[in-house]
């Protein structure tokens, strides 16, 4: 996760609470989650104007909705689920907008990966993606959070709301797929 | 198992072969502009303020209606037995005054014919009934 010297967990939810710091607090909580937020969603979404907008949301709905937070859990965990669900929401949207079925894998979104002037990666950086985007959806947050961010899979079980253990699963059958993906091409 | 030997357990040639950059970039300043660009489109909201810890009251209260709910369903319940049985104590003197009385009236009753063949037949049987169980 980034971090700030400066950022006070405890204390910017305190802030968050009250009428007169909670918008000051807010700003807090974008600075230092903007960045960890935004590489989830690219991750996702492929494409940097479409996750710029999905993490615009997701600030947006957390932002709204900060009475509903109420410090059970960290507050990365409740920008992580939003984050997750709009990020997913957003794919579908797209699907629907392609005429492709929610059913299919997300493959769709690499097709213009090499195209995007945000992305300078190699051929095999983008048969990576491409091996990643053909997971189940689940399967490919489970990866990306883990490979990329190397999360906890504890952390990543709060996020989830899946055991450690099935997470475990879901990481070794990702992987295993994407080891496949590459034997199968070449 | 440390969080060590678990990443080593997942490795995997190929992912090791390609590496972590994903080769996906930022514009220049991209986070600035955006954390800068996203504080001033927050919509205002109205923020409730929240308890952060509830009274002992609060805390409490769930209990006490618990243990009130349980003390009430055991006192009906004592209410309930306590009267069943003052019931059939009245029920069982009456029954027995209206035995003797039976037994002593009967066969005036029957020779008035104030009963009919039925009745007389039922009382006949329940004599006998009673007699044979008699020792």
């Amino acid at each position: 996760m980034a971090s700030r010297q400066t950022y006070d967990e405890a204390a910017v939810i305190e802030r968050l609470h009250h009428q007169g710091t909670a918008r000051e607090a807010f700003g807090e909580v974008i600075a230092h989650y903007s960045s960890t937020l935004y590489w989830q969603i690219r991750r996702m979404v492929i494409d940097h104007d479409d996750a710029n907008d999905v993490l615009q949301n997701t600030f947006l709905k957390a932002w709204t909705s900060i009475d509903n937070f109420r410090g059970d859990a960290k507050l990365s965990t409740w920008l992580y689920k939003i984050a997750i669900n709009e990020s997913i929401t957003f794919i579908n949207k797209k699907k629907v907008q392609n005429n492709i079925s929610l059913d299919d894998d997300d493959s769709f979104l690499v097709n213009t990966l090499e195209s995007d002037r945000w992305f300078d990666g190699d051929e095999i950086q983008v048969k990576l993606q491409r091996a990643i985007a053909s997971l189940p959806e689940k399967q490919r947050l489970v990866f990306n959070m883990r490979y990329y961010d190397e999360m906890k899979y504890e952390d990543m079980s709060q996020i989830l709301g899946t055991s450690t253990g099935a997470l475990k699963a879901s990481y070794h059958h990702a992987v295993k797929k994407i080891e496949s993906f590459f034997d199968e091409q070449d | 198992m440390s969080q060590t030997d678990v990443m080593k357990q997942e490795k995997s040639e190929i992912l090791d072969r390609i590496g972590k950059d994903s080769g996906f970039k930022t514009p220049e300043g991209y986070f600035d502009e955006f954390n800068s660009r996203m504080t001033a489109m927050l919509p205002d909201v109205e923020i409730t303020k929240v308890d952060e810890k509830p009274s002992l009251w609060v805390t409490v209260r769930p209990y006490l209606y618990m243990a009130a709910m349980f003390a009430g369903v055991w006192c009906m319940m004592k209410v309930f037995t306590g009267f069943k049985q003052n019931i059939s104590t009245e029920q069982r003197v009456s029954e027995i005054a209206t035995g003797i009385y039976m037994d002593n009236n009967a066969d005036e009753f029957i020779m008035s014919g104030g009963a009919s063949d039925y009745d007389i037949m039922t009382y006949e049987d329940s004599v006998m009934m009673d007699t044979e169980i008699e020792p």
